[in-house]
């Protein structure tokens, strides 16, 4: 079974025809259940009304024979109103009634007490044996007839009735009952003033009854029954229920609803039909009295009988259908594992492709159909992917050379800006500590120091754009930097100069923004001029003051007007003040949420402690502005500078 | 032919039995084969006569035929009957031992048709056993004033289902199941038991001829010992004892059925147990017989005081 589903699942032709089966046996057995409740409707009306007939018919039998019992009762009344005088006459009509019924068991004309003068008993019977008729007397002090059903019933209900089913004793062994079961048909004799002196009474064999209607079988195991007012069974297919149960019988040890309302519908000489189950088989109980005895007669019918032909129709049918399925499965699944062969061809061309056989050559499909278009589809793909991959090929070589360039690019750069920290070990009053953090492989951002004769010159810059463009014009912002100082020009001077270069055939409109600062370490004054650049924040020099941003004149960017006159500015006593020189990367930093770092931030985290060093304080807000950035890409490259003289 | 022949069988069968009385201990139930006789067939089953060193021989008597008759002329060693029926006959001159009382209380009641107070329909027609048990309804007719028909009748309860009869007298274990199986009655409309109504009076015991027991009291003794014993199996194995009761049954061709001589078998032990003690006792009680005894007296069917200690052994 395992592998069963494991083909299924590894072919789609078997799929797909088990799809297609399946809903074709959906398909047939809707129309099958259609069908079939169509049909067994019509053949339980068809069984019904035939089941009625012969239960009719039966009826009718059962009602002739036992009125010819009633015939032959009337026509010896009579003759014994006309000689009750004579016991001989009475010996004789019992005898003759017998003869001349030859399905009468016997035939009592029995008298009340002392009747006939003299006579506590006179029953004077003929009793039919084997066509043998016995008459005699048989009334006796052991067989006190007064009290038996045959004579009783008719005097005390003053009319003709039935009795219910009795035996004799058996004559072998005079203890027990005999098998033979009969019912006798009884008429009170009553003088011209209404009372009752003597009974006529006529007995039938059950057995004889029961051979009459036990050949009514509609169907091959339907059986016909007949129960008395008593619900007993006068007519049975089971001999262990024939006369020793009624229809009630199992109802007391096993209540069931349904036998015990057909058994009262037969008691209250109902005519009908019920579904139930009898002996555990689900049958069709047809039933009808016999109103002259007050019994009711019924015919089963197991549900399996009725409905045989059909099932067996339906077998057949439902076999036929299964067949058919299965072939249909096996058709289907040929039929369509040849249409979807090419499939199979184009999936293992496909695993050549990409193991890296690019050009195969992929078989000739000239089918109209979709698998066609496929096919075609799949080669224009091929030939696409061939020259897709030439291209990519190219472009990696290209781009891998360019970024080994860029690497170049990088270390020089990185081996432009001083990244020795101390920069000034040998000097005690000079603290300070920098770093850069492209965000590409090269970075706009500058940074420079140097001490000249006792002047610490330090700038700090942020060029327009990114990428090589900034980074060569960076490159040049710095060197003319290292050019201009070591002439010794003030601050001012440095920037003019730098902005007139800058400013001179600049057609890409490109500019910088900077810093410049010389600080006499002799003097501890700092003069500076801020090219457009983010004014450097001085941080107080104890706990009591806040960081400041320093107030800075409004110069233009460096190579953005030729001409510009700079204004440069002082701080006279710059020792012990620590300044902060940052660029646009850091107050402009962006989260994933495009939140700004901002300048309240940097002043915030700039006056959170006191100030320690140039190095802790660069390190303390690289690491702030890592976690306010969090995953998010550096939008701009990121310089720091921090400074301390004395 | 049948009719006359079985008469004629009836003759032979008593005969025999009597010709064989001086080895065989003869014993005849008050009925056909049925469960209200378990213990003795479980006694003679199983071996409990034979253990006592007795052969017992268990006749049933025919349909007309009274086991009274059968005591009183001696044709049998003992018989089963109700205690008020053994009253009558002590009172009416033939003296009597109870050798074993098995049933502790009355199964009598009386069953009307229309499903009503029985003594509220007028003059209505009653069905006794021909065989007699009556003495106790006859004494609640009297006492509730009720002018009925008496109808004795040699079978159970076809007159009642034949809609002869307006009330049937009844035992609980017996009648009262065949007319629920002729689904006439339901599960109590219409009873009127007597155990309900202050006449609770005990019902089934073995009796013998005061003259036969002085000749045979150790047989007797022996008798009503084995028989207790088979009384007691019965009521500790129902099951088993139901099929011995079966064979009867099918033995004697009885018109009856398995669950019917269930409910019989079940009835006829719970009638057994004292109403008092609720202890299965098999006694005789002082203050029943007495209760019985008032009762017959004042109905005028005993003619004298028949005392308790008279029909000890």
């Amino acid at each position: 079974m395992k592998k069963l589903f494991e083909n299924l699942r590894h072919s789609f032709s078997a799929r797909l025809s088990l799809w297609v089966v399946l809903f074709a046996a959906l398909v047939f057995l809707a129309a099958q259940a259609f069908v079939s409740l169509q049909s067994r409707s019509s053949i339980r009306q068809e069984a019904i009304k035939g089941a009625t007939q012969v239960l009719d018919n039966a009826v009718l039998r059962l009602n002739n024979i036992l009125e010819d019992v009633q015939l032959a009762a009337d026509n010896t009344e009579w003759l014994v109103y006309r000689h009750l005088d004579s016991k001989e006459a009475m010996f004789e009509y019992s005898r003759s009634t017998v003869q001349g019924a030859p399905f009468l068991n016997g035939c009592s004309i029995s008298f009340e007490p002392y009747f006939f003068k003299d006579d506590l008993y006179f029953s004077a019977y003929s009793g039919n044996s084997d066509g043998v008729v016995t008459t005699m007397q048989e009334g006796n002090d052991s067989y006190q007839y007064f009290y038996l059903d045959w004579y009783l019933l008719p005097k005390l209900l003053n009319q003709p009735c039935w009795t219910e089913p009795y035996c004799d004793w058996d004559e072998e062994d005079g203890k027990s009952f005999e098998t033979e079961m009969q019912v006798s048909y009884c008429k009170p004799l009553t003088a011209g003033d209404g009372s009752f002196f003597g009974t006529i009474s006529l007995d039938i064999s059950l057995k004889w009854l029961s051979e009459t209607i036990s050949s009514v079988k509609p169907y091959p195991h339907s059986y016909s029954m007949l129960v008395g007012r008593g619900g007993t069974y006068l007519v049975h297919p089971d001999p262990e229920k024939l006369f020793y149960e009624t229809v009630f019988t199992e109802d007391l040890a096993n209540p069931d609803p349904k036998y015990r309302a057909l058994g009262q519908a037969m008691l209250n000489w109902e005519e009908g039909m019920k579904v139930l189950k009898v002996d555990g088989v689900r049958s069709y109980v047809f039933y009808k009295p016999l109103r002259a005895t007050g019994w009711s007669m019924a015919i089963v019918c197991p549900e399996s009988d009725i409905f045989s032909g059909f099932n067996k129709l339906r077998l057949i049918a439902l076999a036929i259908a299964f067949l058919g399925l299965l072939l249909m499965f096996f058709v289907c699944v040929k039929v369509i594992g040849k249409m979807v062969h090419p499939l199979s061809t184009l999936a293992a061309e496909a695993e050549k492709i990409a193991s890296g056989h690019f050009d195969d050559v992929l078989p000739q499909d000239d089918r109209m159909d979709e698998l066609g278009t496929l096919s075609r589809s799949f080669a224009h793909m091929q030939t696409s992917l061939v020259s897709y991959i030439d291209e990519l090929t190219r472009t990696t070589a290209k781009k891998e050379r360019i970024e080994g360039e860029l690497q170049v690019a990088r270390n020089i750069q990185r081996g432009m800006v001083p990244r020795t920290f101390p920069p000034f070990p040998e000097r005690k009053d000079v603290d300070l500590f920098a770093s850069i953090t492209p965000a590409k492989e090269v970075s706009g951002d500058l940074y420079d120091y140097f001490i000249l004769r006792e002047k610490l010159y330090f700038c700090i810059g942020d060029v327009s754009g990114k990428g090589v463009p900034a980074s060569l014009f960076m490159a040049v912002s710095r060197s003319l930097f290292r050019l201009l100082g070591q002439q010794e020009l003030p601050p001012t001077e440095i920037a003019r100069q730098i902005n007139e270069a800058f400013s001179v055939d600049n057609e890409q409109m490109m500019f910088v923004t900077m810093f410049f600062g010389v600080v006499d370490l002799q003097q501890g004054s700092l003069d500076f001029c801020n090219c457009g650049h983010n004014p450097p924040i001085l941080l107080p020099r104890n706990g009591t003051e806040r960081p400041m941003p320093l107030e800075c004149e409004a110069n233009t960017p460096l190579g953005v007007c030729q001409g510009w006159e700079y204004k440069g500015q002082q701080i006279a006593d710059f020792k012990g003040r620590p300044l902060f020189l940052f660029t646009d990367g850091l107050n402009e930093a962006e989260n994933l949420s495009h939140e700004e770092f901002g300048n309240d931030r940097l002043l915030k985290e700039l006056g959170r402690a006191p100030f320690r060093d140039a190095q802790t304080t660069v390190q303390a807000i690289r690491s702030a502005v890592a976690d306010h950035v969090g995953e998010a890409d550096a939008s701009d490259d990121l310089t720091l500078l921090c400074l301390k003289i004395g | 032919m049948k009719r006359v022949l079985f008469g004629l069988f009836l003759a032979l069968t008593v005969s025999a039995a009597a010709q064989t009385k001086d080895d065989t201990f003869v014993f005849m139930p008050q009925w056909y084969a049925q469960a209200q006789f378990a213990g003795y067939y479980v006694a003679q089953e199983k071996g409990f006569y034979a253990e006592e060193g007795i052969q017992v021989d268990i006749v049933h008597p025919l349909t007309t035929q009274s086991v009274q008759s059968q005591i009183i002329e001696s044709h049998v060693d003992a018989v089963s009957l109700p205690l008020a029926q053994a009253l009558e006959m002590i009172g009416n001159g033939h003296p009597l031992v109870n050798l074993l009382q098995t049933s502790m209380n009355s199964a009598m009641m009386f069953i009307s048709r229309n499903g009503g107070d029985p003594f509220q329909i007028p003059k209505a027609k009653v069905t006794s056993w021909l065989a007699g048990y009556d003495q106790l309804a006859r004494c609640i007719a009297s006492k509730e004033h009720w002018n009925c028909e008496w109808v004795k009748s040699a079978s159970s309860v076809n007159l009642f289902i034949a809609g002869a009869v307006d009330v049937t007298l009844a035992m609980s274990f017996n009648e009262y199941y065949q007319l629920r199986q002729a689904g006439l009655i339901g599960s109590g409309n219409g009873v009127y038991r007597f155990s309900d109504h202050g006449y609770n009076i005990q019902q089934d015991g073995v009796y013998m001829s005061r003259r036969a027991y002085s000749k045979k009291a150790n047989t007797a003794q022996a008798f009503a010992r084995a028989s207790r014993r088979g009384w007691e199996w019965a009521a500790a194995h129902p099951d088993e004892t139901l099929d011995i009761v079966m064979q009867y049954v099918k033995r004697y061709r009885i018109p009856t059925n398995r669950i019917l001589q269930r409910l019989m078998l079940e009835e006829t032990l719970r009638l057994q147990l004292d109403p008092d003690s609720g202890d299965r006792s098999f006694r005789l009680r002082k203050d029943m017989v007495e209760k019985a005894d008032r009762m017959m007296m004042d109905a005028g069917i005993l003619k004298r005081e028949v005392r308790y200690e008279e029909l000890l052994p």
